[in-house]
Formats: structure tokens, C-alpha cells, sequence
């Protein structure tokens, strides 16, 4: 007997000698833990052999255990393939996981203030191990949710699953997507980098629009009339409190009532109008215990096998410059999913675009199963609503399409070539000129002008003949005092063009035929008789300034457009003095803007 | 894709234990590099932070300070300046000389105890040890000229060195020079001394921090007194936004990198003390340091009003439009009436609509454009979102500027 009031592992030693007694513990626990399964059910389990007593010890942690009452006990086999889930339903689900780990380590190193955001945004990528990755693996997985959520609901469009009885199903899975849209949305903010301030502000001032209440639900969002301390908070609490607990709410209730209905079959396994989802005959039976766990063991090391791959060597999530309210950046838009809102707010008015028609459409997806009450989910018998599917993809795409910077918002010509030169790193793109090697950054002033050189001629009888023409044209004085204007040293000011070192510098080289073709193109209409210009100045040791200069005949611009005259030549604006030949000599604009560049900031690795 | 779809349940174990293996070695192979990312991280990060500073320092402080950082005459102090960084010109001469001055005082020891040994009666030394000593004490006095002419050749270098900075002293390398050096005290050597005892801006205003902290607490706060030692400046505005300025601790921070990446460590030279150029030194040809420029209209709207009828400033609509549409591209939003108000048909449109609404009561078209431009926050058009439109123009623009952008207006 026992000293103890209650039977223990000694009295068990005694009894069965104290190797039976630690295997039989160990087999005890272990059913225990498995709320069913002892050490000899699972190692059946895992060798594919069949349970080998009864009741079927598989199914008990089913019914007795908390995690896998949760889940099915077996699946049809008809769904378990590729076709018809393609898993989508398995992956939003793995996102929603895998959102909350990475997002919890990075909540770690994350102050919401407009003070310290960005700073911690460099300590993540500047003095925590693993923390960029960390980082790009919450970026890269917040992107695919939205599409994997996405096509997810396009899928249960197409295979017809929002029928009867899953219409409510349908309608919180909307809900989900609306969900996920905004979680993604609320977490652009939260590195307060240029790409956050202004997608957000973009985004949130379509709140704005909303009739009556509009300004009072952007003070509610931003916590003030702009994006500041207040609304980073804001954002911030939405994103790891307010829109988590609602994506949980709702995706208990979703998977909830996944369960309940069973997932549906593929439209061609069951009678027109009869839903046999739950009724699975036996040999259809794919247990959960061992066949889908195992599945899903699987994809869940494949995927993130995947992500990491994608993380390491193809994907960084994007930081931009600090957040600054008094710089909007040139082409800005809202993150890609909401690029069709900003595409449909182009067609017209912000209210009726911006609020009204995503939330009709919103409206129409919510009602969906509601109001599409034909039995039939076969293809062949619904090909209205599947004509209603692929217009939907594509109204969305071209929406998208259209929401893109480059899609009817002009910037003048200039602005915009030199822009696209020169534009700091942004979604993963970098302006061309900013990725000349450092030693190839060579002190000079250099002009595209060279390189429309007839074939006779050399660089350099080229280079003496634009020198001589713009010094007696005054356009070179012009360019001086332009440089002037913009704070370049008077001992750095060049005295005269000369040839693109063409031998050493293969890559400006490269950046100047760049510029030239830009401004070729626009030469036409926008900017009639123009040359380009490169001026690279040495600023400090390792830090080279790089001015751009576009010098123009200035034409005649009416609501932002160049107007022609009967010919389609650009109309010119001619100043008051006169050439040799008497003829009026048009007024000669010039613009220009600069960059530095410094030996490590490695533009060009 | 078959592969997810392997129907063995060997195959699923073995395929999902390949997975997540392969991504934990990834991990590893991941976390061993990390310092190396890291520092890289930092290298390329201070990189565009000095990127970021080069961009603020031409537009907020070339003005002053000089486009190349020598100062701009008689406005504000060079900091493209080996005095700032500490760089002791005269530095090697210095060490040179105390060097000797060591080596002297140890032979002088010496020599003593050897003439100690050689005079002491109680147990005088034996012949040869005689003539051993008196051979030693003549090395050793050997050894004393020689260390008395590196004294002197430093001592010749020094001076020669410090003439040639009388040049960078003559142009007001050092503005609080009376006060530091007392001429009648110090004669000749008031260079010298000056080193002595200011050898770094640091020491001269008796900062115990380092330099970057000096810098930053500049950037912050402003010189309030410094128009008192620059005969033409108003005084350094506060930069920070803590202190009242336009800049954020981060671009503080971009700019404080700027300046101090014009250290050249151990390679400034003396010709570096003779560019710098400030306390009112002519430029290279002779001229001296140009008029301020024009200040800038600011967001007064009433007060900018009362100057262009005091100044009789006149606007022209075809540099307005100019202005309008390139130098501060107003026309990128006001255009087509999608995010701003369209260009076309503003007169009409201020006059007609906006004048008659009652907050507008007494209010000119010019008086509307002003606010407009300078306040834009001030009255948002119905359907338009606030906060777009910068707040800064009346910064960016001198009264002229605006008045011609209201000029051009007024034909729109």
C-alpha cells in the first residue's frame, strides 16, 4: 500500500515492475493529451494501417477532445483533392494563423506614435535577428490573404456553394473578406512611411464622402481632421484588436456553420436541387485522423516552407521615407486591392463612386445566394450568374487598372520624366538613375543631346557644337541659374558640357540613352525642341549630387492640355525679342530637379 | 501540384518532414547572416539618411551656411569646417615638441645620476669607470642638442603653419576672436594661444557632449544670439518641431548626419581652415557675400495684403502662370476638378459663389486667393477632402511670387 491516501506511481512499480509501469504512464498520457488515441492507436494511425479495436478510437478525440470537436471526423472524398476548394478555405484559414504569430513578434518592437513607428521600423530591420524576415513574411502573408480570401469567394461563386442551405455561410464569409480588406488596410499605416501616409490618406478620405455624417466618421477614423498621433493609434488598435476579434467572431461562426452544412460536393456528384454534403457513404470516407491531418501537416510545412523561400529570395516588404504630411509623393495609390475604388472614383463623383457603389456592390455580393434561388449548381445550368462572375473580374480588374497612378492623372511631361528617373525605392522599384554605380557617377555635366549625334560625327564634335549653340542662345545661362536657384555650390557650377565617358561609365551611359528616349517621346507636342542635361557635382566624401535639367520651348497649355494648331504642331509661346532673321524667338522653360547620392546607400545592388 | 496531393500516407509524413526541415535550415541559414544584414542595414540606412540631409541642408541652410557648407560671409558660420570637427592643425608640431620635452627631462636624470656618482667621495669611482661616465654624460649631451633641434624645427613648423591660418583668422575664421584673445597680453602668438586654449568649437563654447549631440541641440533650439557675432544674420531659427520649427527629430537626425559627414578625420589640411568663409570675408572675386533674398510671404493673409499695397508689389499673370504651373505645380490637382478645384473658372466661381457665402462677407477675390494659397486649411470647397493641399506655400513663395499667382488667377 501506498503512503499516500491515493494510489501513485510507486504502488504501480510494485505491482508491475518499473518497466511495464513507466510504458503503461507514458501510454496513459499520451491518450490523454490525444483525448483517445494511445501510444498503439497512433502508430496505426501513422503507418495507414486500419484502427485495430473498437470503437474506432480515431473518431473519440472528435467527441472528447476541445481542438478537434472543432473539426470533422472524415471528409467526402470528392472534396479533398485539388478540385473543387483548391484549399482556398484551408489557406485563408492558415493566413489568419499565420497573420497572428508574426504579428504578435513584431507587436513586440512597435510603439504606435508618429514619433517612434518609423524608428522601430529601422530597429526591426537594423538590430533584430530575424526581424526583417519576420517582417516580410507579415507583409508578403497580409497580401495573399486578401487574394486567397478573394479567390476563395470567387470560387464559391463559381462551384454555386452559396445555394441553400449555405446562404448565411456566404454572407458571413462577405463579412470575412470586408474583414480581412481592412485588417490589411489598417496594418499599410502602421510603419508611418510615405507609402502608409498617403495610401491611407487616400483610402480614408473616401470615408469623408459618406453623406451627412462624412466628417464626422473621418474624425472618428483619424482622430483628427489629418493622419497624426491620434489616427496611428487608431489604426493600430483596429488592427491588432478591433478587426482580429471580428475576424474571429466571424470565422468561428463560418467554420461553424462550414461543419454543419458539410463542405459541398463538386456540382456534377449530386442530384439537381439535393444536397448530400453530410450523408457521406462509406467508402467515400477520407478520416480526418490519419489522412487530412496529415494533409494538412503537410501543406501547413509546405506553405510555409514556401513563404519563407519567397521572403529570403524574392519579396521585401516596402519602406519607404519617413511619413511626411507636407510631401505628397508623385503618382500615389491605394494599396492594390482598393486600386478599383480608385479607379471607379476617376468615372466621377466621390460619393457615388467612392461610398455608394462598393457598398451597392458590397450590397449585391451580401444578397447574392438570396436573390439567385435557382436549385441547379450545375455549370451548364447557370450561365447567367457565371457571365456575372467573369464580368465582375473583370469590371474589377479594369477598375484596378484603371485606379493606377499612370491611368488618366496627368503630370506634365517634365515632371513626370525626371520623376521617373529619379524616384526613390517605392513598391519594390527604383528610379533608374538612382542605380548608377557609385564610381560611375563621374564629375561632369552631360547632355542627351549628344546622343541623337548623326553617325559622322563624334561625341565630342557633337558636344563643342551644342556647347557653342546653347552659350549663344542663352539656354545655358538659363541652366546656370536654374542650378543656381536650386542651391548648387557656385565653385560646382560647370563651365560646359562634355562628353558621356562612355568607356567608363556604361551605365550612365545607359541612364542618358533612358533620358533621351523619355524626352523623344514627349518631344512632339509637350516639349518642342528639347535637351536633356545630367549635372554631377561631388557633395562630401562618398555623397555625389546629381541635378536633371529639361530645357523646352514653352507651349501653350490650356486645362492641362498642350493645345495644336491645325497642323497638330504644339501652339508656342514667343517671348519679344527677336532671332538674327527677325523671326520671334519662343520663350525657353526649363526645369530641373536633383538627388544625392551616397556610396552606401547601394541604389544599384 | 500533385505533389500536395499525395495520396500515401507515407509519402504525406515524409514530404510534410522534408517542409519543415528545408524551412528551418532556411531560417538558420537565415539567423547565422543576420549580423552581417544588420550591418549592412545600418551602413545603407545612414547612407539615405545623409542622402535625406544633403536634400534639406541645400534647401533650409545653404542659404546661410553655404552651398559647400564654408559659410556665407557675414551670415552664419561654415561647418564644412575643421575647427567645428576638432582638427588641431598644429597637431604633430604639439606632439613633436612634447615628445622632445619628455626625452630632455629623462636625460637630464640621467645625467645627473651619473654626475652623482662620478663626485661622490665616500666611495669615488675607479678610473676606467671615470672615463665610462664622462663617455656617457657626452653621449647624453649629444642627445640633448639633438632633441633641442626637433624642439626647434617643430617649434619653426608651428609658426610657419599658424602665419598661413592668419589668413583664415584675417577672414573671421574665429568670430568670438577678441573676446578669447587678448592682443596686448599675447603680441605675436595670438594664434597660438588661441589654439591653446580653443583648439575646437567644442572647447571654445565649453560643450562637454560630443559633437553629434552639439549639432543636433543647434539644430533644435536655434542661436538666438547669433546675430550678435554675425554682423548680417537674424539670428538661427529653431528647427525643431519641439522647439517650434518645421522639422521632425528624424530629419534632425538626417541632417545632424549631413553635417557631420564632412569630417575628414586625420586628412583635413590647413588650406581646409583657409576656405572656410565667414564673419564677412569677400568672396574669391572680391565682391562681398550677395543680399539676402527676399523673405518669405508667410500665412499672415491681411498682413500680406498690407504689403503689397505699402510695397506697391504689382503681379504679373504670365510668370504667375509659370509659377501656377511648374515652380510649385499647382496645376498636378487643379486640374479637370477630380481632387482640387479646377484652374478654369476660378474668378468666376470666387466672385459668383464663394463671396456670397456669408463667412466671406467683405473679402476681395485677392483676399480669398491669398488665404486660399497661404491657409488652405482654413476653408475646404464643399466635396473636397482637407488636408491635401500643403500648408507651406506661404513659406515657399515671397510676396512677389504670390502676387502673381493671383494675377494669373484673376484671368482664369
Amino acid at each position: 500500500m501506498s503512503i499516500l491516501p491515493f494510489p501513485s506511481f510507486l504502488d504501480d512499480v510494485k505491482e508491475k515492475g518499473f518497466k511495464k509501469a513507466i510504458f503503461e504512464g507514458i501510454d496513459d498520457s499520451v491518450e490523454r493529451l490525444t483525448a483517445g488515441l494511445n501510444v498503439q492507436d497512433l502508430r496505426e494511425a501513422f503507418r495507414g494501417e486500419t484502427a485495430s479495436r473498437r470503437p474506432n478510437p480515431r473518431l473519440t478525440p472528435h467527441a472528447d477532445g476541445f481542438w478537434l470537436h472543432m473539426r470533422p471526423s472524415y471528409f467526402n472524398r470528392d472534396v479533398t483533392g485539388m478540385y473543387p476548394t483548391f484549399r482556398l478555405g484551408w489557406l485563408s484559414s492558415y493566413f489568419v494563423f499565420f497573420e497572428t504569430i508574426t504579428g504578435i513578434l513584431l507587436m513586440l518592437w512597435y510603439t504606435p506614435s508618429p514619433e517612434i513607428a518609423y524608428g522601430d521600423m529601422l530597429t526591426i530591420l537594423s538590430n533584430v535577428p530575424l526581424g526583417q524576415l519576420m517582417r516580410d513574411m507579415h507583409r508578403l502573408g497580409a497580401e495573399f490573404m486578401v487574394a486567397v480570401v478573394a479567390m476563395h469567394m470567387m470560387r464559391t461563386w463559381i462551384t454555386g456553394s452559396y445555394k441553400k442551405p449555405r446562404q448565411f455561410t456566404w454572407f458571413t464569409g462577405l463579412l470575412l473578406l470586408v474583414i480581412t480588406g481592412f485588417l490589411s488596410f489598417s496594418g499599410y499605416l502602421l510603419p508611418w512611411d510615405q507609402l502608409s501616409l498617403w495610401a491611407v490618406t487616400i483610402g480614408a478620405s473616401m470615408a469623408e464622402a459618406t453623406p451627412v455624417v462624412g466628417d464626422q466618421v473621418n474624425l472618428l477614423l483619424r482622430g483628427a481632421p489629418e493622419l497624426g498621433a491620434n489616427g496611428l493609434l487608431r489604426f493600430y488598435l483596429l488592427h491588432v484588436l478591433a478587426l482580429p476579434a471580428l475576424l474571429f467572431v466571424f470565422f468561428g461562426v463560418h467554420y461553424y456553420k462550414v461543419v454543419i452544412h458539410g463542405h459541398s460536393l463538386p456540382p456534377q456528384k449530386e442530384n439537381i436541387g439535393e444536397d448530400t454534403a453530410k450523408r457521406v457513404p462509406l467508402d467515400k470516407r477520407v478520416y480526418f485522423i490519419p489522412d487530412m491531418l496529415t494533409y494538412e501537416m503537410m501543406w501547413l510545412g509546405a506553405t510555409t516552407f514556401i513563404i519563407t523561400v519567397l521572403c529570403i529570395w524574392f519579396y521585401h516588404a516596402p519602406l519607404e521615407n519617413h511619413a511626411d504630411p507636407q510631401v505628397t509623393p508623385l503618382g500615389t495609390t491605394a494599396p492594390w486591392y482598393f486600386l478599383w475604388i480608385q479607379g471607379a472614383l476617376k468615372l466621377g463623383d466621390k460619393f457615388f463612386w467612392g461610398v455608394a457603389f462598393p457598398t451597392i456592390a458590397l450590397g449585391g455580393l451580401a444578397m447574392l445566394p438570396y436573390l439567385d434561388v435557382t436549385p441547379s449548381r450545375r455549370y451548364s445550368h447557370r450561365r447567367f450568374m457565371l457571365t456575372i462572375a467573369c464580368l465582375l473580374i473583370s469590371l474589377t480588374t479594369i477598375l484596378s487598372y484603371m485606379g493606377l497612378a499612370k491611368f488618366a492623372v496627368q503630370t506634365s511631361a517634365e515632371t513626370e520624366i525626371v520623376h521617373e528617373l529619379t524616384f526613390e525605392p517605392a513598391h519594390s522599384k527604383v528610379g533608374v538613375g538612382r542605380t548608377i554605380p557609385f564610381d560611375q557617377m563621374i564629375v561632369g555635366a552631360y547632355t542627351t543631346d549628344q546622343l541623337h549625334a548623326p553617325d559622322e560625327m563624334s561625341a565630342n564634335d557633337m558636344i563643342a557644337a551644342f556647347n557653342a549653340e546653347v552659350m549663344a542662345n542663352g539656354q545655358f545661362d538659363q541652366m546656370i541659374q536654374e542650378l543656381k536657384d536650386q542651391h548648387l555650390g557656385a565653385n560646382q557650377l560647370p563651365l560646359r558640357f562634355r562628353a558621356i565617358p562612355a568607356a567608363e561609365a556604361p551605365t550612365l551611359t545607359r541612364v542618358m540613352e533612358e533620358f533621351e528616349h523619355h524626352l523623344a517621346a514627349a518631344e512632339a507636342i509637350e516639349l518642342p525642341n528639347v535637351w536633356g542635361a545630367l549635372v554631377i557635382t561631388d557633395n562630401q566624401g562618398g555623397l555625389k549630387r546629381l541635378d536633371w535639367i529639361v530645357s523646352w520651348d514653352s507651349v501653350l497649355i490650356e486645362g492641362g492640355k498642350v493645345q495644336v494648331d491645325d497642323s497638330g504642331a504644339p501652339i508656342l509661346i514667343y517671348s519679344d525679342q527677336v532671332d538674327a532673321e527677325g523671326n520671334p524667338i519662343p520663350v525657353r522653360r526649363i526645369y530641373s530637379d536633383h538627388l544625392f547620392i551616397h556610396e552606401a546607400s547601394a541604389y544599384f545592388d | 501540384m500533385n505533389l500536395l496531393f499525395i495520396r500515401s500516407i507515407e509519402g504525406r509524413i515524409l514530404m510534410g518532414i522534408t517542409m519543415f526541415v528545408g524551412m528551418m535550415i532556411l531560417v538558420g541559414w537565415v539567423a547565422i547572416n543576420e549580423e552581417a544584414r544588420m550591418q549592412s542595414f545600418v551602413r545603407q540606412h545612414t547612407g539615405r539618411s545623409i542622402e535625406r540631409g544633403a536634400e534639406l541642408y541645400a534647401s533650409l541652410c545653404s542659404e546661410c551656411h553655404g552651398e559647400e557648407g564654408f559659410g556665407a560671409g557675414d551670415r552664419a558660420p561654415g561647418l564644412n569646417n575643421p575647427h567645428l570637427f576638432g582638427f588641431d592643425p598644429v597637431g604633430l608640431q604639439t606632439t613633436a615638441i612634447t615628445t622632445a620635452n619628455r626625452a630632455l627631462v629623462r636625460i637630464n636624470k640621467d645625467i645627473d645620476t651619473l654626475l652623482a656618482e662620478l663626485t661622490d667621495a665616500q666611495n669615488p669611482p675607479s678610473d676606467t669607470r671615470q672615463n665610462e661616465i664622462l663617455a656617457a654624460i657626452a653621449d647624453l649631451e649629444a642627445q640633448i642638442d639633438e632633441q633641442n633641434a626637433n624642439i626647434e624645427t617643430a617649434i619653426a613648423e608651428r609658426v610657419a603653419i599658424l602665419e598661413t591660418l592668419d589668413t583664415a583668422v584675417g577672414n573671421g575664421l574665429f568670430p568670438l576672436w577678441d573676446t578669447v584673445v587678448d592682443i596686448e597680453q599675447t603680441g605675436d602668438n595670438e594664434v597660438e594661444v588661441f589654439f591653446n586654449s580653443n583648439g575646437t568649437r567644442l572647447a571654445q563654447v565649453g560643450w562637454a557632449g560630443d559633437l553629434h549631440g552639439y549639432v543636433v541641440t543647434t539644430l533644435i533650439h536655434g542661436r538666438p544670439g547669433s546675430a550678435n557675432v554675425y554682423p548680417n544674420s537674424t539670428g538661427m531659427a529653431a528647427w525643431s518641431q519641439t522647439a517650434g520649427g518645421p522639422l521632425r527629430q528624424d530629419q534632425i537626425e538626417d541632417l545632424a548626419a549631413y553635417i557631420l559627414n564632412w569630417d575628414k578625420g586625420a586628412n583635413w589640411t590647413t588650406e581646409d581652415f583657409i576656405a572656410v568663409a565667414q564673419y564677412g570675408k569677400p568672396l574669391a572675386d572680391g565682391s562681398l557675400p550677395s543680399e539676402p533674398p527676399p523673405p518669405p510671404a508667410g500665412d499672415n493673409v491681411l498682413g500680406i495684403l498690407a504689403r503689397w499695397e505699402a510695397d506697391a508689389i504689382v503681379g504679373s499673370a504670365v510668370s504667375g502662370e509659370m509659377l501656377y504651373d511648374q515652380e510649385f505645380g499647382c496645376t498636378d490637382c487643379h486640374r479637370d476638378g477630380a481632387s482640387a478645384p479646377d484652374t478654369i473658372g476660378t474668378f468666376a466661381r470666387v466672385t459668383s459663389e464663394r463671396l456670397t457665402l456669408p463667412q466671406f462677407a467683405g473679402y476681395s477675390f485677392e483676399q480669398y486667393i491669398v488665404e486660399s494659397v497661404t491657409r488652405p486649411g482654413d476653408y475646404v470647397v464643399d466635396g473636397y477632402s482637407s488636408g491635401l493641399m500643403p500648408t507651406n506655400f506661404g513659406l515657399r513663395m515671397t510676396d512677389q511670387q504670390l502676387a502673381d499667382i493671383v494675377a494669373y488667377l484673376l484671368t482664369q
